[in-house]
């Protein structure tokens, strides 16, 4: 038997895949994560109106998602309802950090497997002229940065945000600094949209110097989203099975504990969830395959095409990489949107009163439905729960990563492809370790 | 790697000139147990793409080994044992060492999973299989290894990032928060209690002491241009102590917090104590030396931007 560990990179935070072979046979393909801070452990004790500035912390990639979950949690235990301004300024921080993040792993994390360099930082070996190269990573960053103004300017900070707070929000944006934003929307937008349009144009190259798009096995997909007019701040979760039907399961976050089996694992820091027995997948394409309408006319633009294209549901995991495109210019039409909307009168929060209890918050992060639970006692966190995105996706990355290596290790011996293979295929689900483990 | 291509250029180019002889000068981020966050802010700077070669950051390049470089940075707190040989095997390859990141600096917000309470619990539940193990509890990496400059913040902003690669020397913070802040102090709005961090109304403008929060941006480092109280939130410090206490103990700090809050606000001080033990003030406190316990060198101030 030979074991065959593969570093990973290009995704955040720290994990490793390790592939078991005898032969020709695969045994078994293993995803671990490696780092671990005890989240749940470490808020213990602590005054409960302190989370929203500690759990941010979870992630820095993902904290505009923490942040809001934390506070609506504990808007939950204290029985308070945000006026619909804080709402409203909540969902264009979470279209800011969905801004960001798409961003991030089309261009930053995938955009290299497409151009088969090793960073984006170094394209020097893509074929693209240095003009090109040039225009290429400063076009990425700008648009990556357009989602980093936008949650600075909602959350007063792009990364560990703090304007959320119980009963609302701190303040509102005034007419003056929306304008400043829609402008900067309205001039990355279409630089957005090429890039996205070169991506997905290297993606379908890609697939096909590949022969693949990898695991195109049947899945659930999970969402926190509606069908129509994708909302990220998260209501109801929703399960489409395995056969693909629109008639959904749908549960409210407190209730997920009699839907999805959350299982630790003993060879990983994180955990690992699965929804009654079977392979579950949340993130970019749970959401496109759910939603049927995005309600941006270009984003619908993508999604009609998508569809069409590859049929809903879609399973091959490449495709997560292509909705994520579509994502990225919703989130930029959906931001204009609000950003014309009055956001600057004064009804930004309502008065509370803290009390014990035990509550729930949801929200849609880029990687899927993220939910906190906390118990308080006596003003202090006694209990508090992170269910991560990233962990819905865990048996569906060892899945995919099982039918790659079944691919590429044969009679006649390991194809070093493999390495680049596996690197695809984790890249696809863009995990986020820091948060899967927390 | 980078000397021998220095020693190709004629003796009177000014290494600190290199760049514009054609050579960038490299630099690698060791990313040790934390959130991403340093990295994520580093590529808001995007300033350095045209001035600064990025050689390693497995967040964003595929290179899986800590070439030679000129600057080391490094984020996150040594937390596993491989944290602590990584560490220990990138420092050697590095001209100069930057802990960047309240958890490089101090073991940042996961130190509050250091007291022993919790600390039991946690490691007995921890334990797995063929994963690093981890340590009992969270180092700075200063524990472990030399640091030549301590950037802190949670995390630093794009600018303070660029302050250092560039060795900035006319780049000067602001000596504490409130300098950077705007709002006003007012001398006849004294509080009575104390609001803690977020409960209530936040009126523009006025400093946020002076509302009744706590707020600790008079002993925090300057130099992040203060987000959080500009956008109403009172600093938590995450930049740590000014160079006024960076050199002290942590008990010089609770009895000058006290008399700040003393001369502008009627709060007693019970409730100042109880609300300096705040978890939330773990950002700041870890980052006196001598607040964890143990025994660590003092940081000189000369050595923290």
């Amino acid at each position: 038997m030979a074991t065959l560990t593969f570093p990973l990179s290009r995704i955040e935070g720290h994990a490793q895949v390790v592939i078991e072979v005898r032969g020709s046979e695969v045994l078994s393909a293993r995803f671990q994560a490696t780092e671990y801070r005890g989240f749940e452990f470490l808020v213990k004790g602590g005054p409960a109106e302190q989370m929203p500035v500690i759990v941010p912390r979870i992630c820095g990639v993902c904290s505009t998602a923490h942040h809001v979950a934390s506070v609506k949690t504990l808007e939950d235990v204290y029985e308070v309802t945000p006026p619909p301004l804080a709402v409203t300024i909540r969902e264009l921080l979470l279209l800011g950090q969905l801004l960001q993040n798409q961003a991030t792993s089309l261009f930053i994390f995938t955009m290299p497997d497409r151009l088969d360099v090793d960073s984006l930082f170094d394209l020097s070996g893509s074929g693209l002229s240095e003009d090109q190269q040039a225009v290429m990573t400063t076009h990425a960053l700008q648009v990556r940065q357009v989602g980093t103004h936008l949650i600075a300017l909602a959350g007063g900070q792009f990364i560990h945000p703090v304007k959320a707070v119980i009963g609302g929000v701190i303040s509102g944006i005034t007419e003056e600094a929306a304008a400043k934003m829609r402008e900067e929307l309205v001039w990355a937008l279409p630089i957005a949209i090429e890039l996205v349009d070169y991506y997905w144009e290297t993606s379908l190259a890609m697939g096909e110097r590949l022969g693949t798009w990898g695991d195109d096995e049947p899945a659930c997909y999970i969402t926190a989203v509606g069908a129509e007019h994708p909302n990220y701040y998260g209501d109801v979760l929703r399960v489409m099975g395995c056969d693909g039907s629109d008639a959904c399961t749908s549960f409210s976050a407190c209730d997920y504990a009699d839907y999805l089996t959350v299982e630790e694992s003993e060879y990983s820091y994180a955990h690992q969830t699965s929804y009654q027995g079977n392979v579950m997948r949340a993130n970019s394409l749970a959401r496109v395959n759910l939603v049927q309408k995005m309600g941006t006319p270009k984003a619908d633009a993508y999604l009609a095409r998508f569809h069409e294209a590859f049929g809903r549901p879609a399973h091959a995991i490449m495709l997560f990489d292509l909705a994520r495109g579509i994502e990225l210019v919703y989130a930029m039409e959906r931001s204009l949107e609000i950003l014309a909307e009055p956001l600057g009168h004064e009804d930004t929060a309502v008065p509370y009163t803290p009390r014990d209890g035990e509550g729930y918050g949801l929200v849609e992060a880029p990687r899927g439905p993220l939910i906190h639970h906390y118990r308080v006692e006596e003003g202090k966190i006694a209990h508090a729960e992170f269910i991560i995105p990233t962990v819905h996706n865990m048996l569906a990355i060892e899945r995919a990563l099982r039918v790659a290596a079944r691919r590429y290790v044969t009679s006649s011996g390991v194809d070093m492809e493999l390495e680049k293979a596996v690197g695809r295929v984790v890249r696809a689900f863009d995990p986020c370790i820091a948060c899967a483990t927390h | 790697m980078t000397t021998l291509i220095y020693s190709l250029l004629p003796e009177a180019v000014d290494p600190a000139l290199a760049f514009q002889g054609g050579v960038m000068k490299r630099f690698a981020v060791l990313q040790l147990s934390g959130c991403a966050g340093c990295e994520v802010s580093l590529l808001n700077a995007d300033a350095w793409v045209d001035q600064f070669k990025l050689v390693y950051m497995p967040l964003v390049t595929s290179v899986y080994d800590v070439p030679e470089v000129d600057i080391l940075l490094i984020s996150g707190g040594v937390r596993t044992d491989e944290d602590l040989y990584r560490l220990r095997r990138a420092v050697k390859r590095a001209k100069q060492v930057v802990a960047v990141g309240t958890c490089a600096i101090s073991g940042g917000v996961a130190n509050l999973g250091d007291r022993d309470e919790v600390r039991e619990v946690f490691l007995a539940q921890a334990q797995r299989h063929h994963v690093p193990r981890l340590l009992p509890k969270t180092h700075p990496v200063d524990a472990y290894v030399d640091i030549d400059l301590y950037l802190p913040g949670c995390p630093p902003t794009p600018e303070l990032f660029m302050a250092v690669l560039e060795e900035d020397s006319v780049f000067k913070p602001s000596k504490i928060v409130c300098q950077e802040c705007g709002r006003k102090k007012i001398r006849d709005m004294r509080p009575k209690h104390l609001l803690g961090f977020q409960q209530g109304h936040v009126l523009p403008d006025i400093c946020l002491v002076n509302q009744g929060y706590l707020c600790v941006g008079t002993s925090t480092r300057g130099g992040c241009r203060a987000p959080c109280p500009r956008a109403g939130h009172p600093c938590v410090g995450c930049r740590g102590p000014s160079d006024v206490f960076i050199e002290k103990e942590s008990a010089v700090w609770f009895t000058s917090i006290k008399r700040v809050f003393n001369s502008m606000t009627d709060i007693p001080d019970e409730e100042i104590d109880a609300a300096l033990r705040s978890p939330q003030l773990a950002l700041f406190l870890f980052q006196f030396s001598d607040y964890a316990g143990g025994e660590r060198a003092i940081r000189p101030k000369e050595k923290v931007l």
